[in-house]
């Protein structure tokens, strides 16, 4: 039988690898569904949750922005998933009252931005804000998956 | 006074004993360092390899937008010199050597009517710069030992923002390459455009297949947006090897200073012990002599 591998790798650790019954990600242009013998692919993956389906559960990770590639070949047309992300983190590691109290922070560093009419640290602020909101998102679907 | 010799001798090899306590700790330190900078950058190869697929695989699919993006430019009018230095010394000559590879570097830009915009990381790099009349446009200080991603898209932030307003046509990169721990060197790449090299990036399953991918959304945008990407890849990798060359040299060269100590220690051991000896054979010889004066005196 076909058989899925998937590998979710950040520059800095390789966060899942190992076989898997589905991923589903978001790209640009929209939701998107590995299965075993999927087409291979190259595109993007917008800021969301991706979900690796696995044997023991589902596994999500907050994925902020980045790539995917699905490559199936060989006779026994094993399909590997690759995604690779700047920033990305297990659901289940996310510390709720943590990025709670970043968010909120964040939204004051953004209302004190726009005020100051400060363009750059806009940016910035408003780039980190939804980091810190799909954090928690994120976390809540986790919470309330269990 | 021969007694004065041994004293201070004895001092001194109080000194060195000090010394080599200290090169011997660098060592130490610098040696488990090794270990941890090389599990980072092999949990970097994912990431990195991968990147260098995609880009590969987008620029396969559509030339027309990746030659704008990728290859060497025809004329390049100014050029950005980013070189990855240490924060710290003591370590051979882990800097020195890459900081020449890029005095040299900018040196043969400008014979070739190129003006050089240099970017550096590691404290130790601007002053050896300025130091020889070449101004650092930026100096990235702080973290050369221990990089993390965010740094790296520090970098490569700056460094994209003047390729992309079109200040600079082209993008170097000298940092020293990490082999293995017992080989590095210092290597000069271009970072911009883009180099796309087939057999930098090991698709074991996708070289047969090329032509065949499906793009989500299409190449040219997703080219785009991969190019900041792949720069952040490439500048965090040069960055983490890097490190690790530094911690590998710096072990090196603490090895040797704790050898040379433990040589020097020794050297200044014997000659201290001989000039005991001497003292005490001459503090002998007027005893014996004064005794024998003595008795033939009687």
């Amino acid at each position: 039988m076909a058989s899925l591998v998937v590998e979710l790798v950040t520059p800095e650790a390789v966060l899942y690898a190992g076989e898997a019954q589905g991923l589903m990600l978001r790209s640009t242009d929209g939701e998107f569904t590995v299965l075993p013998e999927h087409a291979t692919t190259v595109g993007d993956v917008v800021p969301s949750v991706v979900t690796v389906a696995t044997a023991a559960g589902p596994v999500a990770f907050a994925v902020h922005g980045g790539y995917f590639e699905v490559v199936t070949a060989g006779s026994a047309r094993d399909t590997r998933a690759t995604i690779l992300a700047g920033v990305a983190e297990r659901t289940s590691d996310i510390d709720v009252p943590r990025a709670q109290a970043a968010k909120e922070r964040l939204e004051a560093r953004v209302a004190a931005a726009r005020t100051d009419d400060d363009h750059a640290a806009l940016t910035l602020a408003v780039e980190a804000l939804a980091r810190a909101d799909l954090r928690l998102r994120a976390a809540h679907e986790a919470l309330s998956a269990r | 006074m021969a007694g004065g010799q041994e004293r201070t001798l004895r001092r001194r090899i109080k000194t060195v004993q000090a010394t080599r306590k200290i090169t011997k700790a660098m060592e130490l330190i610098a040696a488990s360092q090794i270990t941890r900078s090389q599990a980072r950058l092999s949990a970097n190869r994912g990431y990195r390899d991968g990147m260098r697929r995609i880009v590969l695989e987008a620029a396969q699919a559509d030339s027309t937008a990746a030659r704008h993006l990728l290859g060497t430019p025809e004329r390049v009018e100014r050029a950005l010199v980013l070189v990855v230095a240490g924060d710290r010394g003591l370590s051979g000559a882990y800097n020195a050597s890459v900081l020449r590879a890029g005095e040299h570097l900018v040196g043969s830009l400008r014979a070739q009517g190129t003006t050089a915009r240099l970017v550096v990381v590691g404290k130790k790099a601007a002053p050896y710069y300025r130091f020889r009349g070449l101004s650092v446009e930026r100096s990235f200080v702080g973290f050369a030992d221990r990089p993390t991603f965010a740094d790296a898209r520090d970098v490569a932030a700056h460094v994209a923002a003047s390729f992309v307003e079109g200040d600079v046509q082209q993008v170097l990169l000298v940092s020293t390459r990490f082999h293995s721990a017992g080989s590095q060197s210092v290597a000069t790449v271009q970072l911009l455009p883009l180099v796309v090299d087939a057999t930098a990036a090991p698709s074991e399953a996708s070289a047969g297949l090329r032509g065949y991918t499906e793009f989500e959304p299409e190449p040219e945008r997703l080219l785009r947006e991969l190019t900041p990407r792949a720069l952040e890849s490439e500048i965090f990798r040069a960055l983490l090897e890097g490190a690790a060359s530094f911690h590998t040299s710096q072990q090196r060269a603490m090895a040797a200073a704790t050898d040379n100590a433990d040589e020097l220690g020794q050297t200044l051991t014997r000659i201290m012990n001989r000039a005991r000896q001497d003292s005490i054979t001459t503090e002998i010889m007027e005893i014996v002599g004064g005794a024998e004066a003595l008795r033939t005196g009687k």
